[in-house]
């Protein structure tokens, strides 16, 4: 295997400004901001850390796939369709793109599931793929609580299951307190982002080690 | 659930003798309703239901119509396609749950049946779950950490998701499984609404 075995853990390079080096296989992340934040950056940060070769599926509920391509081009990723997959919940028109896995509203929970299995088959059942959920917010305008944290519940154990790495975005400002902590049970760790006076501020829960200050992260 | 706890099931298949065959297997661990034809088939279901043993080639209304109008009716059923060859197409898109090749034994019928009735309970747990959870987030929303530690109550609440939590963990590792993981989450599509209460 060219990466390493199974069991290795995943790099996340310089995505986040903190003592942490790797994420353990299985891992679940919340990376929960307002609008505005960067928090899709720093979902597609985790994604595709530089040097990193791991495949990546991108589930979206908001963006079109081909803003979601662009970016993943310009961190110089290898987008081939033996590694890259996006499953475009967004109902937005498409082309005929071949990493991408269409389905017709995030209301289909069972079509995304359905086109989430294609999507890892389509770049070789691997042991080892980083995926990305965004984001919980959007989601949450289709379904009800119950069935949203219930699918986020089967789709990161099905990841974790696999060896693979989870990272969902969330915008708790648009939530009741009480569905956040909900959701938030299901992770491993979450990545908080806040702006203060105009400076950008991450801090991280859940991460053993790891003392949960906010400190400075500039755009 | 268990085998004990039993469950519905319905046989659809134009094929008296093997519904009867099906029927004898399985009459003593679960209640039994037969269909020959589509048509009596959707007729015969209903909410109490729990799995669909259903023919696919059948003379009327195919297997695979009969199976589009369960689906729109919501029932939180799960099926189970028979069928004389393998199939070489994509039983998850098309909505089964899972399938039986032709001549079946008895065990491989019964571990059929008890596998989508676990799956369905596993669904039903983890909506159950959240709302466990959201009891909890509720109560801490009202009152202090103090009041909540000498809580008798609260403590049950803990409890119960502790268990739960381990029981929806141990059951994740079939999830790798991609006929599994669809199936539970067109369980969690067309689950009704607030029936995890409690």
């Amino acid at each position: 295997m060219a990466e390493g075995d199974a069991q290795s853990e995943y790099p996340l390079g310089d995505a986040l400004p903190i003592d942490v080096g790797a994420f353990d296989p299985g891992m679940n992340l919340l990376v929960s901001g307002p609008a505005m934040s960067g928090k899709r950056q720093v979902v597609f940060d985790l994604l595709a850390p530089a040097a990193s070769t791991d495949p990546i599926v991108v589930m979206t509920t908001d963006d079109p796939a081909p803003r979601i391509h662009t970016e993943f081009e310009d961190r110089q990723s290898c987008i081939t369709p033996e590694t890259f997959r996006i499953v475009d919940a967004s109902g937005a028109p498409g082309d005929d793109d071949p990493t991408v896995h269409r389905v017709n509203s995030p209301a289909d929970l069972t079509g995304m599931g359905v086109a989430f299995t294609e999507a890892v088959e389509a770049v070789g059942s691997p042991p080892r793929l980083r995926l990305g959920f965004v984001s919980i917010s959007t989601l949450l305008q289709y379904v009800d609580a119950e069935r949203a944290f219930s699918f986020l519940h089967v789709l990161s154990r099905r990841t974790s299951a696999a060896g693979y790495l989870g990272v969902y975005s969330l915008d708790p400002t648009t939530h009741e307190d009480r569905f956040v902590n909900v959701v938030t049970s299901i992770f491993d760790a979450v990545i908080e982002l806040r702006e203060e006076d105009g400076n950008r501020e991450v801090r991280v829960r859940g991460l053993s080690g790891m003392a949960p200050e906010w400190t400075a992260f500039p755009y | 659930m268990t085998t004990s706890e039993g469950g519905t099931v319905l046989i659809v298949d134009d094929d008296r003798d093997v519904v009867r065959t099906y029927r004898r297997y399985l009459e003593t661990s679960y209640d039994v309703r037969e269909a020959y034809d589509g048509e009596s088939a959707l007729s015969q279901l209903d909410e109490s239901v729990d799995v669909v043993l259903l023919d696919r080639r059948m003379p009327g209304v195919s297997g695979g119509e009969v199976l589009d109008r369960i689906r729109d009716r919501d029932l939180g059923v799960r099926v189970a396609m028979v069928t004389a060859v393998d199939p070489d197409f994509d039983i998850l898109g098309m909505g089964f749950d899972d399938y039986i090749t032709k001549p079946t034994s008895h065990d491989e019928l019964r571990a059929t049946i008890d596998d989508l009735l676990s799956l369905s309970q596993h669904a039903e747990d983890v909506r159950k779950y959240h709302s466990l959870l959201a009891k909890r987030a509720a109560l801490r929303d009202g009152k202090s950490a103090h009041e909540l530690d000498r809580n008798e109550a609260f403590a049950d609440l803990e409890e119960r998701i502790e268990s739960l939590r381990s029981t929806l963990e141990a059951e994740a590792a079939d999830y790798t499984d991609d006929a599994r993981f669809v199936a539970t989450l067109r369980a969690i599509d067309d689950s009704g609404e607030g029936a995890a209460d409690g």
